[in-house]
């Protein structure tokens, strides 16, 4: 059954009270009042540590985090030990790529498109000595170069890290391929899964990456709390990252005994309340069906093309394909600054849109816009009403030029 | 862009007041810098008021809006122009204020600051000497410091003319002339005053100063000697012809500068200083209180 996004927004308090226009999903979500009422509920109910006190609260809070853990496995298809709680995507990245072992293969391919936070822990791995990194070739528009990708995922790759879906264009990688190389390679892959988990159904088994990261708050769930899904043997290869209370089995001055992945990686006092609150929008988003999400948001997405696409003077960066993408757009306007163009969306209309460079400033210099874009990226609540007043009101800014 | 130069003092200024304006200010004076330094602003504080200002225009008139984009760096740059143009004259005023007690310097005139100024400041005059009417032995003494060019010593002077009529014996009035420079024939008509006074002639001619002040204001000498030979006062071409009177006027210029006056006209009833147009009606109400508590 189709997704009925007017009955959706019901469900979101920030639509109801404001009349607002949020086409900022990439950046992040809107929450759903029972994510809201599920991280509500942790602080009213129980507000205890999982997993180290005896009493009632505390294993409430266990049950309520397990009980999370195991809904956020279910939804991206592993299980509930490869799930590893992280503060979001950037430290899920940040983990396997300063935790990988290169004592054996030092090279790290990696793309220009990707995301800072993929970015910057390969260049500083490269800056310590510790790795090398290799870009795979990609074009002005967003797409691979396919012998690229053979010729540089070899036997010295230690580790591929790549996007699902960019923040930039909201073009797909060709995962399945480069899994596929990497993998006859010997080399393990990190998918960074931030714009991908939210908008349609990833299955890490299926998939076959060897780590899958993402972030709560752009899957409408709460900020701070994101996911590491890894291979139980992948996982079992990363060095430690943060250390300290939970970790481990036992601590001798002389001596630590590591506890397996998940705890290995979760140091100290989790955050219950994010978790819980992840799991709810885990439910939340199974509930609609992540296929109806997707189709949603491929209609949306080539509405939102074609609207930008009417405006004179109006350039989208990536491929204008609309079945290519998902229901995100980076574009500029002739003679209007970016900046100019989304504070005045911002203004006329109450419409909520990113301009800069979305914390990806390679990928952008690729794309031909080295001075950033504005960014319009929808979700599951955005309305084809919604779209026509943005194509409106970039129509009247359009002409300011 | 030049547009951060004139939000600086703003929020500079707000910030005063309130702490969200900081972080706005702190953008401001980056960007100034930024632009002082011939680079590029890179706090989006710019961006950000353009497009405010921008939509702002646009949701009145979208074709306005459309030229205020294309020529807003020039709009910015007049803006700044005049901005530093007030602050300029802004500064030049708080300066003569200060020195002069006006803000328009020696020359005086209306000043925005005087409302700055409390009458209780003032110092109240230490003689008498000026054109007198009423009790010289009365215990309530006011002293006028006025002049017949301005307006609002005029607009005061049927209240002073009613106080005299009311108090009679009670009250002792003084007099003094407080030409303001800026008024046209200002002095002259004080000198006039004198003059009729010694011709035993000035209060018709005082009445016929503030009824003709326009007919003064035109034609000056003119002006004064016709009204005197209107009411027959004797002696007063010599006397006026010769400015008998001119030592006076700025004597009592003079005290009133000394006494802190910034505005004519101001009143004293027994030393308690009273400014402006309204103070004819705090005189009276003065008056009462001191006659009833008596």
């Amino acid at each position: 059954m189709a997704l009925d996004a007017e009955k959706i927004r019901a469900d979101f308090p920030l639509l109801q009270t404001q009349k607002i226009v949020y086409f900022d999903s990439a950046c992040t979500t809107l929450k759903p009042r029972a994510v809201i009422d599920a991280e509500r509920k942790y602080y009213e109910e129980m507000s205890g540590c999982a997993g180290r006190s005896a009493h009632t609260l505390a294993k409430r809070t266990d049950e309520a985090f397990v009980g999370a853990r195991e809904k956020i496995a279910k939804f991206v298809g592993a299980k509930a030990d490869e799930v590893i709680f992280t503060k979001n995507t950037t430290e899920a990245l940040n983990l396997v790529i300063r935790s990988f072992d290169y004592s054996q293969r030092k090279k790290i391919v990696t793309t220009q498109l990707e995301h800072h936070s993929a970015l910057l822990p390969i260049m500083e791995q490269q800056r310590r000595g510790v790795a090398k990194m290799e870009l795979l070739k990609t074009n002005s528009d967003g797409t691979f170069d396919e012998s690229s990708i053979v010729s540089t995922i070899d036997r010295s790759t230690a580790l591929v890290v790549v996007h699902h879906t960019t923040n930039t264009t909201g073009m797909r990688s060709p995962l399945e391929r480069i899994i596929k190389i990497a993998h006859e390679n010997g080399a393990a892959v990190l998918v960074d899964g931030a714009q991908g988990v939210p908008h349609s159904k990833v299955d890490f088994r299926k998939l076959g990456a060897d780590f899958l990261a993402f972030s709560g708050h752009k899957m409408l769930g709460p900020t701070g709390i994101g996911c590491l899904v890894g291979k139980t043997e992948a996982l079992e290869k990363l060095d430690t990252y943060i250390v300290g209370g939970e970790t481990i089995e036992t601590v001798k001055l002389n001596e630590v005994k590591w506890k397996k992945a998940p705890k290995r990686f979760e140091a100290g006092i989790q955050n219950y309340a994010g978790a819980i609150g992840l799991g709810a929008a885990c439910d939340y988003l199974s509930k609609i069906g992540m296929q109806n999400v997707e189709e949603h948001e491929k209609k949306m997405g080539k509405k939102l093309i074609e609207a930008i696409q009417s405006i004179s003077g109006s350039t989208i960066y990536g491929t204008s394909d609309s079945t290519k993408r998902s229901s995100l757009c980076s574009f500029n306007l002739n003679k209007v600054p970016h900046h100019q163009v989304a504070l005045m969306c911002d203004s006329l209309s109450k419409i909520a849109l990113r301009s800069g460079t979305f914390c990806a400033q390679p990928a952008m210099e690729s794309l031909g816009a080295p001075n950033g874009a504005v960014r319009a990226s929808l979700y599951l609540y955005n309305t084809e009403k919604e779209i026509e007043t943005f194509r409106e009101t970039l129509g009247k800014i359009a002409k300011l030029g | 862009m030049v547009l951060c130069i004139i939000a600086l003092p703003v929020f500079l200024f707000l910030s005063l007041f309130s702490a969200k304006y900081r972080p706005l200010a702190r953008r401001a004076i980056d960007c100034v810098f930024k632009k002082v330094t011939l680079r590029k602003c890179e706090t989006g504080l710019d961006d950000e008021l353009k497009a405010a200002s921008i939509a702002g225009i646009m949701k009145l008139h979208a074709p306005s809006a459309t030229f205020v984009n294309k020529h807003f760096e020039a709009f910015s740059l007049i803006f700044t122009i005049l901005m530093i143009l007030s602050f300029v004259f802004t500064a030049q005023g708080i300066y003569n204020f200060a020195v002069y007690g006006n803000c328009n310097g020696p020359e005086g005139g209306f000043c925005i600051y005087n409302g700055l100024q409390n009458p209780a400041f003032l110092k109240a005059p230490g003689s008498l000497d000026g054109i007198t009417a009423g009790n010289a032995t009365a215990k309530i003494v006011v002293i006028e410091f006025g002049c017949y060019s301005c307006p609002y010593t005029k607009a005061a002077e049927d209240g002073v003319l009613k106080m005299l009529n009311d108090y009679n014996d009670q009250v002792y009035f003084v007099f003094k002339p407080f030409p303001i420079p800026t008024h046209p024939y200002s002095m002259e008509a004080a000198i006039a005053a004198s003059c009729a006074n010694e011709g035993e002639k000035y209060w018709p001619y005082r009445e016929a100063l503030f009824g003709n002040q326009s007919y003064v204001h035109d034609k000056g000498d003119v002006a004064l000697l016709d009204i005197a030979h209107q009411l027959n006062v004797s002696g007063f071409d010599s006397c006026y012809a010769q400015k008998k009177f001119a030592s006076f006027i700025a004597q009592t210029q003079k005290e009133g500068q000394d006494c802190g006056i910034y505005g004519t006209p101001t009143f004293f009833v027994n030393g308690k200083p009273f400014v402006g147009q309204n103070a004819v009606n705090q005189t009276d109400a003065e008056i009462q209180k001191l006659l009833g508590s008596a």
